[in-house]
């Protein structure tokens, strides 16, 4: 079962099957297990990525929609939008181990690296909110643009980006004054924002253009757009590529992050939303809100190589993947 | 009661996102539907009658059909006209006669006519028995008629649930009726 991993370069095709034979499990950085929220439902599902098949289910209530995963994969935060509120579920032992109520519709959430502060977006104030995991509380709160949905953190959790739908645009923060410095303008609509593992870009899919912006996060500024397939709503990074998941046309889109350009589309089900590629860059996933199903793609063939049934109206808006060992 | 099913009904048929849903925030809860029948013809003839994206007159509610653009993806423009002033404007944006399958989203409409934010569907005929039947599956989703939280029960989640639910199985029922009765 265990899994190439991405193969960059020819180099390194070559060597990697001899790596991974020599090292064991510590090329296998495959991500696990899959956090699945159902919007609809109102669970979460936990889905073992190797056996295909969802493993347990746990109960959240109030309409789960975004997701956040620490990096430790120990915990997983669950903002409920109808519910008000955010769950911490102890991912191990699929236990409910808090939950913090928020003043607002909590959308997008964002883990601080460092497992230490948690940044929610609360959808019609507008604001966000910066919440310490110890004290389990809110502990600062900033404005920020219309109906902010999207919440991704820099990699040395330095900086906050958050993607303000209704304005366009999206929102730089400083994690530590928790202040406002800078807003870029995007396409129309960012819902999904993503930050690669560099800290160097801020991708944000834009539901109303059908592109994606890309930003550089120095300099705080656009520079390029993607076209992409029709309402995409999150972005995803694997091996030198850019992938969305497109509401309306049903599809994954790839780009090359390097020139900008698309390279092609993979048709997966109906109206898919959460798209995260595990640790190893091996396998995209995407959940399918419609349709009711996690799908596995290889983001170099842009093939289809498995799909596995979940519960009614799975979003997992953010990052939702756990690697076990 | 007959008027408001009708504009219901009529609603439901001509789909989609409302424009007002690009102005206003919505609701995070995204709703779904889906219904379904089995029609005893097979998919060629039933997409004879429904795959025009110009021509709605299969769906007793609606009483006329005007718009532009044929069948294409992102051109076509319809206008579905309820009776009593009520219209829903709606756009085309995935086609395949091959598949049988159309997309389209909403526009513009009066949550009063409908009450949904943000509603786009699919209308697909699936073979079944080898060909001899037909699958033909409506679906939509789409975000309740207030954009905000605490809705009152006509803009509720239920009331657009009820109300698109309402339109496919009228249209999905005359349409059954319609082609089993000319085999």
């Amino acid at each position: 079962m265990r899994r190439i991993p991405w193969r960059v370069a020819p180099l390194l095709l070559r060597l990697a099957p001899a790596l991974a034979l020599l090292t064991g499990a510590a090329t296998r950085a495959q991500a696990d297990e899959a956090f699945i929220t159902e919007q609809s439902g109102g669970g979460v599902s936990v889905v073992d990525l190797v056996a295909r098949k969802t493993i347990a289910r746990i109960e959240v209530g109030g309409k789960p929609a975004g997701i956040a995963m620490s990096k430790d994969g120990a915990t997983a935060f669950v903002t409920s939008t109808e519910g008000k509120f955010v769950t911490l579920i102890d991912a191990a032992s699929r236990r409910i181990s808090g939950r913090i109520d928020m003043p607002d519709t909590p959308l997008g959430v964002a883990a601080d690296p460092a497992g230490r502060f948690l940044y929610v977006s609360g959808f019609y104030q507008p604001r966000i909110y910066k919440i310490d995991l110890e004290a389990r509380a809110i502990v600062a709160t900033a404005e920020v643009g219309a109906s902010p949905s999207g919440v991704a953190v820099s990699p040395d959790g330095g900086l906050i980006v958050v993607a303000d739908r209704d304005d366009d645009a999206v929102s730089i923060l400083d994690a530590s004054s928790f202040q406002s410095i800078a807003k870029v303008k995007t396409g129309a609509h960012p819902f999904g924002v993503t930050i690669d593992a560099k800290g160097a870009r801020a991708y944000t899919a834009n539901v109303e253009s059908n592109d994606i912006s890309v930003i550089d996060l120095k300099a705080r500024a656009l520079i390029g757009t993607v076209p992409v397939g029709k309402r995409p709503y999150v972005v995803a990074l694997a091996g030198g590529r850019g992938f969305s998941s497109d509401q309306y046309g049903g599809t994954v889109s790839a780009f090359d992050l390097e020139t900008l350009q698309p390279i092609g589309r993979v048709s997966v089900g109906e109206y898919p939303e959460g798209l995260q590629a595990s640790a190893d860059g091996s396998v995209l996933y995407v959940v399918d809100w419609f349709s009711n199903d996690v799908q596995a793609i290889d983001p170099k063939t842009l093939k289809v190589t498995a799909k596995i049934e979940v519960g009614d109206g799975p979003r997992s808006f953010g990052l939702f993947l756990r690697e076990t060992r | 009661m007959a008027r408001s099913l009708l504009t219901s009904a009529l609603c439901g048929a001509a789909l989609i996102a409302c424009a007002a849903g690009a102005a206003l925030a919505h609701g995070p809860t995204r709703q779904k539907v889906t219904e379904s029948v089995e029609i005893n013809a097979p998919p060629d003839k039933v997409w004879a009658v429904i795959g025009n994206f110009q021509d709605m007159s299969w769906h007793p509610a609606i009483q006329k059909t005007t718009g532009e653009g044929g069948n294409t993806p992102d051109v076509a423009k319809r206008q579905l006209d309820l009776g009593n002033g009520a219209t829903i404007d709606e756009e085309l944006y995935k086609y395949s006669a091959e598949d049988h399958s159309y997309s389209y989203r909403i526009d513009k409409v009066d949550v009063k006519v409908l009450p949904v934010n943000n509603y786009s569907s699919t209308l697909e005929v699936k073979a079944e028995d080898d060909g001899k039947k037909s699958l033909v599956e409506w679906h939509g989703a789409f975000y309740r008629g207030y954009p905000n939280n605490d809705p009152p029960p006509e803009l509720s989640d239920e009331a657009a649930k009820t109300a698109v639910t309402g339109v496919y199985k009228a249209g999905l029922e005359a349409l059954k009726k319609k082609l089993e009765a000319t085999n």
